[in-house]
């Protein structure tokens, strides 16, 4: 990444033209002042001169004065008064006698005495209107003249400036706050508007359940976020997309596995059958008879085995949707009845409505509940010649039930092999949110099928 | 005389199943490949094929004689149980049978896609009822009288015949037969089971033919 397309050189750009802004408005303004100051010359030069200027002046002038007569003093004075028109002047004679006034508008007592001499000088010192006292002439014998002038005709121009000015120069600098707000904020908010871009980007989910790559529009450190993003998004894709490849292959492999176990095991049955179509003895009989048996059971074995690697792997395919579980169970006994009837069993099926008869399962998974759970009554509980299918509602759930009249579980003998078929309907059940529980006794076992409401 | 195209790769199971069928009256054309399909298929009543061939698998093989012989009924057999291959394979193929089977099923099997192709006999015998199932007359045997059924008690009968010694849920005949979903407590099935059995069972109280699957739905049973 260059470091002129970083959010951080961006920020820093940012930064530096603030305190720029800074630096140039300190520029800026005595320029300006400067320039207003040119423009505005005839108003300003005057006051531009310092105090001490004008009074050097009039101590000068009033020392080189020759001519001590009233009439030259008077003209002395017009002669300052065209040049400071705000001014006022005065001349108090050696005597205190107050002798010749101009543009003087205070009181001031035709004689002055030390005190009130005193207390004019003490007055004056500092003070509004600018003052200056000088003794005429080389001496103090001629008296002395006063030139009085407002203090605001020496305001500094930078003051005028600003009285005159104020108001510009106050919503200048704001302006430029402003701005610079407004930029950072658009700085901050382009930051945080991508920032926010990505999040969503990383909450939205494809169709096969992972994010969906963003686009990178820009190189900057959100981009090169973008980017890894991307880049882990397409690692995770791969990789789902290996892990498919695996389930394929182990679903392939216990497929192709079981059939080449249940190729062996139908020419078995083909022999079997090709034996039994010969004249054969009670014992031989008997002994197709079991080995038919045992063709079956070993079948279902293989199913069950496999189904049950499948299931523990969670490589299993579950989809469950909402199905009319009473329609459904009819439909699966319509396969079984024929099966439980050539076997010669009482078949009681009772199955009423419930509720709602809509459940959330995978149908193929009920299905397969079912078949284990028939199959067993076939191969373990076919001494009661008995099967019974039927609901039941509570207050807390509705179940199927399915009963048998043989021996119970625990004392068939050869009831081991229905522990896989029975784990694979425990998974299932469960895999579904369903419950089940198992009642089970010497004279037969209830199964019931819970659907919590 | 039914014609069976049979295609199975191993010898033992293809050979048994071939006397087999032979013995119970079908003319058996046995393949050991899919390679020959074409040469073979024509005048074929159904076909049954193994999925795990040589050369061409028995699904590629069956979606080929669906494709161009769509009145053709085919039975898978294999030992391939898995969901995923049920599924595919039922995808076209009518049936799908898995290995070990009984050869009880596989003929049972094949009867019912022989009957719902009504590649089977024109004359059924039900009973005291001769049916010739192509335009579905009925004749009482003990009467040698014809029963003319109504629109829907014949759509019915058909049905069942359709689905000979299979038991239907009453879901299963009212959409069959009226092609609208059923309706939990509807009374109209029950109804015109009434009126088809008054006309074709000896005792409509005690019916024989429509037997009464409790619980579950009807039978017709040959």
């Amino acid at each position: 990444m260059k470091f002129f397309r970083s959010l951080l050189a961006k920020y820093m750009f940012i930064i530096l033209l603030a305190i720029s802004i800074v630096q140039i408005a300190y520029l800026v303004i005595p320029l300006f002042v400067l320039g207003i100051a040119q423009n505005g010359e005839d108003d300003l030069s005057k006051g531009a001169e310092i105090e001490s200027k004008v009074e050097g002046k009039w101590h000068a002038e009033a020392k080189s004065l020759k001519n001590m007569t009233e009439e030259a003093i008077v003209q002395h004075f017009e002669s300052w008064k065209k040049q400071y028109p705000k001014a006022s002047m005065f001349w108090v004679g050696e005597d205190g006698t107050l002798l010749t006034t101009l543009n003087v508008t205070e009181q001031l007592p035709s004689k002055w005495t030390p005190a009130f001499t005193t207390k004019f000088i003490k007055e004056r010192y500092g003070g509004d209107p600018f003052t200056v006292i000088a003794f005429l002439g080389e001496d103090e014998s001629n008296g002395f003249i006063v030139f009085e002038i407002p203090k605001e005709v020496f305001t500094p121009p930078i003051r005028s400036v600003y009285e005159k000015y104020g108001a510009f120069v106050f919503f200048g600098v704001i302006a430029i706050i402003l701005f610079f707000i407004i930029i950072s904020f658009l700085f901050f908010k382009g930051i945080r508007k991508r920032l926010l871009h990505l999040q969503e980007a990383m909450e939205l989910r494809d169709v096969d359940g992972l994010p969906i790559e963003t686009k990178v529009k820009k190189k900057d450190e959100i981009g090169q976020l973008e980017h890894s993003f991307n880049r882990m998004v397409c690692e995770l894709r791969e990789s789902k997309n290996r892990e498919q490849k695996e389930e394929q292959l182990r679903r392939e492999l216990i497929a192709n596995l079981s059939h080449d176990l249940r190729t062996p095991l139908t020419k078995i049955r083909a022999q079997s059958y090709s034996i039994s179509k010969e004249a054969l003895s009670k014992d031989g009989k008997q002994a197709i008879k079991a080995m038919e048996a045992s063709i079956v059971s070993v079948d279902a074995l293989i199913e069950n085995l496999m189904s049950y690697t499948l299931l523990m792997a969670s490589k299993y395919k579950f989809e469950a949707k909402e199905i009319n579980v009473i329609r459904f169970v009819r439909e699966q006994m319509t396969t079984w009845y024929s099966v439980f009837e050539k076997e010669g069993f009482e078949i009681d099926i009772e199955l009423h409505s419930f509720e709602k008869n809509e459940w959330q399962v995978d149908p193929i998974w009920l299905g397969r509940i079912f078949d284990n759970l028939f199959q067993n009554i076939l191969r373990h509980a076919s001494s009661g010649k008995y099967i019974g299918v039927e609901t039941e509602s509570t207050e807390h759930y509705d179940a199927f039930i399915i009963k048998d009249h043989g021996n119970g579980m625990k004392n068939e003998s050869d009831a081991k092999g229905a522990g896989i078929g029975l784990s694979i309907v425990d998974i299932m059940v469960k895999g579904m949110n369903l419950d089940w529980d198992i009642e089970s006794s010497e004279s037969g076992t209830k199964i019931k099928i819970k659907h919590y409401k | 005389m039914y014609r069976i195209l049979y295609i199975e790769d191993e010898k033992e199971i293809g050979q048994w199943v071939t006397k087999d069928l032979t013995e119970r009256g079908y003319e058996v054309t046995w393949l050991e490949s899919g390679e020959e399909v074409d040469q073979h298929i024509a005048f074929k009543d159904i076909a049954i094929l193994d999925v795990m061939l040589p050369g061409l698998d028995g699904f590629s093989i069956g979606k080929r004689i669906k494709r161009e012989n769509k009145e053709i009924p085919i039975l898978m057999l294999s030992a391939r149980t898995a969901v995923e291959d049920k599924i595919e394979g039922l995808n076209f193929a009518d049936d799908y049978l898995t290995k070990p089977f009984h050869p009880d099923e596989l003929i049972a099997r094949i009867e019912v896609l022989l009957r719902r192709y009504q590649k089977n006999d024109d004359v059924l015998d039900l009973q005291h009822l001769k049916i010739y199932t192509k335009d579905m007359r009925i004749i009482n045997k003990e009467t040698d009288e014809e029963i003319q059924l109504t629109g829907k008690q014949f759509y019915l009968l058909q049905y069942f015949i359709r689905h000979l010694n299979q038991i239907l849920t009453k879901e299963q005949l009212y959409e069959g037969v009226w092609g609208e979903s059923y309706i939990e407590g509807d009374k109209t099935l029950m109804v015109h089971i009434r009126y088809l059995r008054e006309k074709i069972e000896i005792n409509p109280a005690k019916p024989t033919i429509i037997e009464t699957i409790r619980g579950i739905g009807y039978r017709v049973k040959q």
